[in-house]
């Protein structure tokens, strides 16, 4: 049984289809990226998986248990975390205090919410900055917080909304090393991404939405050979095949 | 129950109320549209507007429909500064800030005045607008009359110069989006000003008007903005044209509700709409969202 | 740990003085002026629950001050219930208001909110100057009873008033401060941070927005109780009113919202403040010392609405690299 299931998700903005009877499945350990040019529905998608607003049609199912009419904080209880494209980091609060919010999901008591993020802050880098404000952090450092924020629900499946956008190189690979290390952890990732330096090497599986389908779905290599992918990308046909992966 | 003629006056003169309403709505719903900042002060400036015509009469003798102009003038003036000095500096604050700013505004004035023209019912005697015509059994006073002609000519006045004009249409970009609307050479921060401006001039015209037939007090101006914040929610945040519609079925509402219900409970019932609005149907008749 | 040593060495000192103080000092002047420190602090306090920490600017609170008050009189004098059985009761219902109110009204954001719970408190002054059972506009004028603790009435001297609102005080803030440090804390401010990340980490956003608002209804009922019994009149215009509303808010933004001693030192500042100018300014009352409060109110939310514990936190930022 796969960690998560999406059967047939439709979602409908008034006249616009923005997710068109979309089918994946998510196994436990892998992780999975979901690519698509811009307006091809994968925040779309990531939002009914996570709850922030029910699909139109279908359904999704998570450790065996159906969770499409499942409010976003119940879906968190059950195992989900997901992060935000722009970051939404508790810019009044200490980098602390932001983590502990996320680890008083699995415990009531502030000394172990505490213990716990200063854990995930330690796997994520950011122990040194636990006291600062987090509306004082730098772009990379607000991403990373999100990150731990995430983590430190403890999380089965982490749900990343383009975790990369806005990164240089150094912090790009500081970012996908922090991935991988996550993955090693246990926790099953599914993200979404624009940057294909980032998903190609680290993902199992792809799968490609264009104008809210999908399609194609399968390994990184044989993506960015599939016609229908480079067609949908165009201009990323030899950008993505200029790399050996 | 009650005769028919009692129910048509009840009718028109809860109509004539509403347009009175419904101008006060406006100026509040441009300033909320513009930059989703509620003037809480927005009563104690309808009172201002009415003080102003009131001292006109008392101490220069100049009937309210000629003072009416200066009541603009001197509204917009206060809008515009009300902006410059506290609005733009709170523009970027947290939101507590924003709303006790405004909040604190509206308090600074109302007991101002009531310390310098003290807490009494003051009325204009004797204004070039007054007395009533009758249309067979049913009594419209003139006072009342003529501020709803004005009020709809105001109204339709604005739509034009907020749709037609150049002016208007950079307000309404700024509206809808600061940015673009900076990127395209607009200055918000005049678009801003003037939008208060107008806003508060919608009061002047308001206040001058009532001045005409309502009593005039420190505390006057506070159930027109409650009035006004219900009427800016049932028309839909910002849409001009839903919030005069809205203050206009809001003055009927209530004055029906005197009528059939209890007139002790005719605001209850207002605030009940306010709330059946947000709840059932949070983007009012006809929000943009 | 020298600092926490020296915070303790505070905390004690400032509890010894105010234990000590309508001992040294006897005239009924200090004593009610820090009655009145002790009862707007609180009702501070109250409001910092909701408004400061969880972010829902309630304009309305007079509510639930007036529900205690009305509710431990008439269980007096109807039903001859001690008044602190009263005071009880009076929370419990404020609990159930804040249950009826907050439910549809959480729904509502930012300005929506605020404005309904103008309405609100609007609409319970107005019933409660019609509904004769209760008084109507004439209020209630409580019956004079042999001076005990049971009976909540002291006569003679205020100094059993003092120590009673002196626990009130120090229980509420022993609860904001549990509050601050617990679970339930961390969540009202991440709701006021931000809604939506707050849900996405697992927060149940309306049923904390509840506990905020309860906490915050039941202390603010205790203080209406406790007015009722200080004051020995109740009516509408005195325990319903906008102005009551407004205090607890500006003294918790004026001290600091979202903290512990916010509200404390708002209310240390405010209330004397307020106290002499009603003295020095004559019987005109209720106009001049608003028109202060309508001035600092806006000063505030312009130039530090972290209030004056956002000022300390700025001198301490500097000193820090």
């Amino acid at each position: 049984m796969a960690l998560l299931e999406v059967k047939n998700l439709t979602k409908d903005f008034g006249g616009l289809r923005a997710n068109d009877q979309i089918n994946l499945k998510v196994e436990e350990g892998e992780i999975v990226g979901l690519i698509g040019p811009n307006g091809a529905g994968k925040t779309t998608l990531f939002n009914c998986i996570a709850g922030f607003y029910p699909p139109s049609a279908g359904e999704v199912w998570f450790k065996g248990e159906n969770i499409t009419a499942l409010p976003a904080n119940l879906i968190c209880q059950r195992g989900i975390a997901r992060t935000f494209q722009l970051v939404r980091v508790f810019k009044d609060m200490t980098v602390l205090d932001n983590v502990m919010v996320a680890a008083f999901n699995r415990t009531n008591k502030a000394s172990s919410a505490q213990k716990k993020a200063l854990e995930v802050l330690d796997f994520c880098g950011l122990v040194t900055k636990k006291n600062m404000l987090a509306g004082g952090l730098t772009i990379a450092d607000k991403k990373r917080l999100e990150f731990a924020k995430a983590l430190a629900t403890a999380p089965s499946l982490l749900m990343l909304d383009e975790a990369m956008a806005g990164l240089n190189q150094t912090e790009t690979a500081e970012a996908v090393e922090l991935i991988k290390k996550v993955r090693a952890s246990g926790i099953t990732i599914f993200l979404v991404e624009h940057v294909m330096e980032v998903v190609m090497p680290i993902s199992h599986r792809v799968v490609v939405l264009n104008y809210g389908r999908k399609i194609a779905e399968d390994i990184p290599e044989k993506i960015i050979q599939n016609e229908e992918v480079i067609k949908a990308y165009l201009g990323e046909k030899y950008h993505a095949a200029r790399r050996r992966y | 129950m009650f005769s028919s003629e009692i129910i048509l006056q009840t009718i028109i003169s809860g109509l004539l109320m509403g347009c009175i309403y419904a101008l006060v709505a406006v100026g509040l719903c441009l300033i909320w549209g513009l930059m989703e900042i509620v003037n809480f002060a927005h009563g104690e400036m309808l009172m201002l507007g009415m003080f102003t015509a009131f001292w006109m009469f008392t101490l220069y003798h100049i009937d309210p429909l000629l003072s009416l102009p200066l009541c603009l003038l001197l509204l917009f003036l206060i809008g515009v500064a009300t902006y410059f000095i506290i609005i733009k500096k709170i523009l970027k604050a947290p939101f507590l800030a924003q709303i006790l700013a405004t909040f604190g505004l509206g308090i600074f004035l109302r007991y101002l005045a009531q310390f310098l023209w003290t807490p009494d019912f003051r009325m204009i005697k004797n204004p070039l607008l007054s007395g009533r015509i009758g249309l067979g059994g049913i009594f419209i006073g003139i006072p009342e009359l003529t501020a709803s002609a004005i009020t709809v000519l105001s109204f339709v006045f604005l739509y034009w110069f907020i749709n037609k004009t150049e002016i208007g249409t950079a307000l309404l970009a700024t509206s809808e989006d600061r940015e673009a609307a900076a990127l395209m050479g607009i200055n918000s921060d005049r678009m801003f000003a003037l939008g208060w401006g107008i806003g508060a001039a919608c009061l002047g015209v308001a206040g001058a008007l009532m001045s005409n037939f309502y009593y005039i007090f420190p505390e006057v101006g506070f159930p027109f903005a409650l009035i006004a914040y219900v009427a800016v929610a049932l028309g839909g945040f910002g849409s001009i044209p839903g919030s005069f519609i809205a203050g206009i079925i809001i003055g009927l509402v209530e004055s029906l509700a005197g009528l059939f219900i209890a007139p002790a409970f005719k605001y209850s019932f207002v605030f009940v709409i306010y709330l059946l609005v947000v709840f059932i149907r949070p983007q009012g008749l006809w929000g943009r969202y | 740990m020298k600092k926490n040593t020296y915070q303790w060495f505070l905390l004690a000192a400032g509890v010894a003085v105010l234990m000590v103080y309508p001992l040294v000092l006897k005239l009924p002047f200090p004593r009610h002026l820090m009655i009145m420190i002790f009862l707007y602090a609180t009702l501070g306090l109250a409001w910092n629950m909701i408004g400061g920490y969880a972010g829902q600017i309630s304009l309305g609170h007079a509510v639930y001050f007036g529900t205690g008050a009305y509710t431990s009189t008439l269980l007096l004098m109807k039903l001859g219930v001690s008044p602190w059985a009263g005071m009880l009761v009076g929370g419990l219902l404020s609990i159930g208001l804040a249950f009826l109110i907050g439910y549809p009204c959480f729904k509502l954001a930012g300005h929506y909110f605020a404005i309904a719970t103008i309405a609100i408190g609007e609409i319970a002054q107005h019933w409660m100057l019609n509904w004769d059972w209760a008084g109507a506009a004439v209020g209630l004028t409580l019956p004079i009873l042999p001076e005990s603790l049971i009976n909540l009435q002291f006569h003679t001297t205020k100094l059993p008033y003092y120590y009673i609102a002196l626990a009130i005080f120090a229980l509420t803030i022993l609860v904001t401060y549990a509050i601050d440090r617990s679970k339930l804390g961390y969540y009202f401010k991440a709701i006021k941070g931000d809604l939506e990340a707050a849900r996405s980490l697992g927060i149940n956003v309306a049923r904390y927005k509840f506990y905020a608002l309860a906490l915050s209804a039941f202390f603010t009922s205790i203080c209406g109780s406790f007015y009722a019994q200080y004051v020995l009149f109740i009516d509408p215009d005195s325990v319903f009113p906008l102005m009551l509303s407004i205090i607890p808010c500006l003294i918790a933004t004026l001290g600091g919202v979202g903290t512990v001693w916010g509200p404390i030192i708002g209310a240390y500042i405010l209330i004397p403040i307020s106290e002499f100018t009603r003295i020095h300014f004559g019987g005109g009352g209720k106009g001049t010392d608003l028109i202060i409060y309508g001035f600092l109110i806006m000063i505030i939310s312009i130039y530090q609405p972290f209030g004056v514990i956002g000022l300390t936190k700025r001198f301490r930022k500097k000193e820090q690299p």
